[in-house]
């Protein structure tokens, strides 16, 4: 075997196994190589897509660069199988591998059982690639002995257990590893991962204890929360402290969490996630920056960066109408199917949902101390916007009031995150073995009749039921939202039945969008 | 126009409205912005009737630029066929149906649209107020406009939203006569969606309009309206208003005709409480609810339905026992000892019992209107 110069290698067929990514997942490709006669070009065939087809000027210059030889002759790459759209840049370095392999400058024993998975610079360098998490996965689940992938992503890719990972920093490293002249640096995985950015606690808010109880509930039922409320009344740092409640992340749902993370490239630091995600997009954001999409490899939206944790939307009425629509496949399924010309994609979108308005328009709707000065019509148009579908499927609504600073100083403060979030895992325990086999996780996800069913109302409960459907006029929905927290409240008490306190407690958290409306109700 | 304004005698000339042609002319005439009924009035005691009014503005002598304009293009036959797709008829000073208790204004309107039934002599009350009102004052309408109608007293408001969309629904309910006075043409709905309140005002009392079909809302037609109203009614009850509001306006009309003020008061810490305060510091007769009201006009307190508090159980009167004003469930539940999740619950059986009501995040006590006995404890 020889090196340098340009001579003519005696293999002209190599294999190795790259990774690309559909949707959230990695997938294992075959990249094939040869070497045979024609002019020095590389082609690329086996469907591969936009960045993949980027790479072939990219992969011969690195490969240069590296001290390598590039075989001056006509190579031809396969990606196999062919029906699949390889999608993402970590291509290159499979590519490279292979042509390598087919021009005989690395050894054949490692090559079959390694997976190699990264983005190269000109210069033979291997650059941070998103998505080294889910090709780690891949390669695991394949029982592959390794993965090679940029040393930067290294940590990342070693939080799968059970799998060699290689970081290197520079192309020439990666053969001098196939070659047994080079060994990488140990990896450690990023367990722990990032702190949260800002730790908050239940304990800082003081007041609104009542808005505190429906974020337990929230969190205990896996329920969506609309706050309403005038400027200032701290609807946003009340969302921002219902991750805190909820209970940890379990290691198969912190790697998805992370995974997520990983391919859409957001992962400021590798390590395991194992905070739960908040969400906060900005009202003007596009549908396809809610659901995910994009040109080329697909990016999961919002909805699947706030997978297990809360996709917090202020402002509620600002967002764009359709936006707000497309919210209802990931809220009634827990995934979003992304269509594109090559396939549909599925990311995983289970997540809770809070949402805040104003009142009205001038946000003093209702206040006792503040005259609202919205024209009329425009409170109706204000109140239309904020009913729809999307409410529907929001089971707790509550009015959050501004709190003066009498009531403010007359508040101790709050219980801290810790024990609210000890009675959630509880509640949530007992959905999970009451719903096992049902493929429900909560009660929030629970379809109306399938509530109907589940409850088990007491009978004064049921009495209290009929009641509230002509006392308070509940529609057939209300009825089932009524029903779902009510099954929580029960949950959070530790009671096997649906106690009439339980649905009572439960029918206080309809206002302040239903039937009668705001304020105005008479 | 000369300075020296001799004081015109009261109403219209006798002769105004006199035959076919100048009950056209008026239709046209209801039609015009430029020129308000106080120079109508004057023109047309110098003129003699609506014809020769007419001709005036088409002179250029009388009413603006764009009123000479409109009132050669406008077609009486038109504006008639429109007021009749709405089921409406005009009504002309010295007609029968029209009310002799406009004629107490030094501006009476020079015609009137009607739909529905005539407004014939009887006891009228108007009862206005804000249009951003609060839960309670929707609820005091409601009783003010449920009572007086099972009084058989006739309901006089605007079908603006809020205090006068809601005297008008009470005295719906009651299944009582109720007009209501519009700021636009007979035609039309302001605001729009008020459409379905009109429809149904006109099929159990009285729509009413000075204006001609087509006629767009605007902002100084809303005062105009209001001395109509004022001037329909024997007495004006403020419901709620804030400082500047439309509803002190109808009560300055109303003291200006002679008819009675009442206002019903509210929190001196709630900015809706303005206008019927105010009122009431300048002697206005306070009312605490339909009693009060019937009582004033003499018609002896009719009862209206009572919320049962009867049968509470132990928690829900403790917890009704301190609920007052707009209060916190948590201020509550600290105050009767209680736990928050027990609160909420006792408060939505409350709720369905009619004895509270929640706004804005806060809870407040409801029943305490006068003129139905008040829950225990309060």
């Amino acid at each position: 075997m020889s090196v340098g110069g340009a001579r003519v290698p005696r293999t002209v067929y190599g294999r190795v196994i790259g990774v690309t990514l559909a949707g959230v997942r990695g997938r294992l490709v075959w990249v094939e190589a040869h070497v045979g006669r024609g002019l020095p070009a590389l082609v690329l065939t086996g469907l591969p897509g936009a960045a993949v087809t980027d790479s072939r000027d990219r992969v011969r210059a690195s490969v240069e660069n590296a001290g390598l030889v590039w075989p001056l002759r006509r190579v031809v790459v396969n990606l196999s199988p062919a029906n699949l759209r390889k999608e993402g840049p970590g291509m290159d370095l499979a590519i490279a591998m292979g042509v390598l392999a087919a021009s005989a400058q690395v050894p054949r024993e490692r090559l079959e059982r390694f997976a190699f998975y990264g983005e190269l610079s000109l210069r033979g360098g291997l650059v941070p690639t998103p998505g080294a998490l889910p090709a780690a996965i891949a390669a695991a689940r394949a029982g592959l002995e390794g993965l090679v992938v940029p040393l930067a992503n290294a940590p990342e890719a070693a939080l799968v257990e059970g799998l060699e990972v290689v970081g290197a920093e520079r192309l020439q490293d990666v053969a001098g590893f196939l070659r047994g002249t080079w060994s990488p640096p140990p990896v450690v995985a990023g367990e722990g991962g990032p702190p949260a950015s800002h730790p908050v606690d239940l304990a800082e808010v003081r007041g609104q204890a009542r808005a505190r109880r429906a974020l337990e509930v929230a969190a205990a039922g896996g329920h969506a929360l609309l706050l309403v409320g005038p400027p200032g009344a701290g609807k946003t740092m009340l969302a921002r402290r219902l991750p805190t409640i909820l209970p940890a992340l379990s290691r198969d749902e912190a790697l998805e969490v992370t995974q997520l993370r990983s391919v859409a490239g957001l992962l400021p630091r590798p390590g395991l996630i194992t905070a739960r995600p908040f969400r906060s997009p900005h009202h003007s954001i596009s549908a396809a920056g809610l659901l995910g999409g994009g040109s080329g490899l697909p990016r999961p939206g919002e909805v699947s960066l706030a997978h297990h944790g809360v996709l917090f939307l202020d402002e509620l009425t600002e967002f764009r109408r359709d936006a707000l629509e497309a919210l209802r496949q990931p809220l009634e399924d827990g995934r979003v199917v992304v269509a594109r010309a090559g396939g549909a994609v599925e990311f995983p979108a289970r997540f809770t949902l809070v949402a805040a308005a104003n009142p009205c328009p001038c946000g003093y709707l209702g206040d006792p101390r503040h005259a609202c000065r919205c024209p009329p019509n425009r409170v109706d148009a204000y109140r239309q916007k904020l009913s729809g579908p999307l409410l529907d499927r929001i089971d707790l609504r509550l009015a959050v009031p501004r709190l003066s600073r009498r009531e403010l100083l007359d508040e101790r403060e709050g219980e801290p995150s810790s024990s609210v979030r000890e009675r959630v895992a509880l509640a949530r325990e007992r959905q999970r073995y009451r719903y096992a086999g049902l493929g429900v996780g909560c009660n929030g996800q629970l379809p109306g009749p399938l509530v109907r069913r589940e409850a088990r109302l007491a009978p004064q409960a049921e009495r209290l039921l009929v009641e509230a459907v002509e006392g308070l006029g509940l529609t057939g929905r209300g009825f089932d939202r009524a029903l779902r927290v009510a099954r929580t409240i029960a949950d959070l008490a530790g009671s096997e039945r649906v106690e009439a306190d339980h649905l009572a407690e439960a029918l206080s958290y309809r206002a302040p969008v239903d039937e009668g409306g705001m304020a105005r109700a008479g | 126009m000369p300075a020296e304004r001799p004081e015109l005698p009261r109403g219209w000339p006798p002769a105004f409205a006199r035959g076919e042609a100048n009950r056209r002319a008026l239709v046209v005439l209801a039609a015009l912005r430029g020129i308000s009924p106080r120079r109508l009035r004057e023109l047309a005691w110098r003129v003699g009737d609506a014809a020769a009014c007419l001709e005036e503005v088409r002179r250029g002598r009388a009413g603006s630029p764009k009123d000479r304009e409109a009132a050669r293009v406008l077609d009486p036959a038109e504006l008639l066929r429109r007021a009749e797709g709405v089921g409406a008829r005009p009504v002309a000073p010295g007609e029968d149906e029209y009310p002799p208790s406009l004629l107490d204004l030094a501006d009476p309107p020079a015609a009137l649209f009607v739909r529905g039934a005539r407004l014939e002599p009887a006891r009228r009350v108007a009862v206005v107020g804000a249009r951003n009102c609060t839960p309670a004052g929707a609820e005091v309408a409601l009783e003010l406009g449920r009572a007086l109608a099972a009084a058989g007293v006739w309901v006089v408001s605007g079908a603006a939203r809020g205090i006068d969309a809601r005297a008008h629904e009470g005295a719906l309910a009651a299944g009582g006569p109720t007009a209501a006075v519009l700021g636009c043409g007979i035609d039309l709905a302001y605001p729009p969606r008020s459409r379905r309140l009109l429809d149904r005002i006109a099929e159990a009392g009285t729509v009413a309009s000075e204006y001609a079909p087509g006629v767009l809302a605007e902002p100084f037609r809303f005062p105009a309206r209001n001395r109509l109203i004022a001037a329909l009614s024997e007495a004006v009850v403020v419901v709620e208003g804030a400082e500047e509001s439309g509803s002190l306006i109808t009560a300055d009309h109303a003291l200006d005709l002679g008819r009675q003020v009442l206002a019903v008061p509210g929190p001196v810490t709630s900015p809706l409480s303005a206008a019927p305060l105010a009122l009431i510091r300048e002697g206005a007769t306070m009312i605490r609810g339909p009693a009060d009201l019937l009582d004033d006009l003499g018609l002896g307190a009719a009862s209206a339905p009572t919320p049962s508090a009867s049968g509470l159980g132990m928690l829900e009167q403790r917890v009704l026992a301190h609920v007052a004003g707009p209060v916190l469930p948590e201020q509550v539940a600290r105050a009767a000892g209680l736990a928050l999740p027990e609160v909420l619950a006792a408060l939505t059986r409350l709720e369905l019992l009619g004895l509270v009501r929640s706004v804005g995040g806060r809870v407040e006590r409801r029943g305490a209107l006068w003129g139905r006995p008040a829950p225990p404890g309060a």
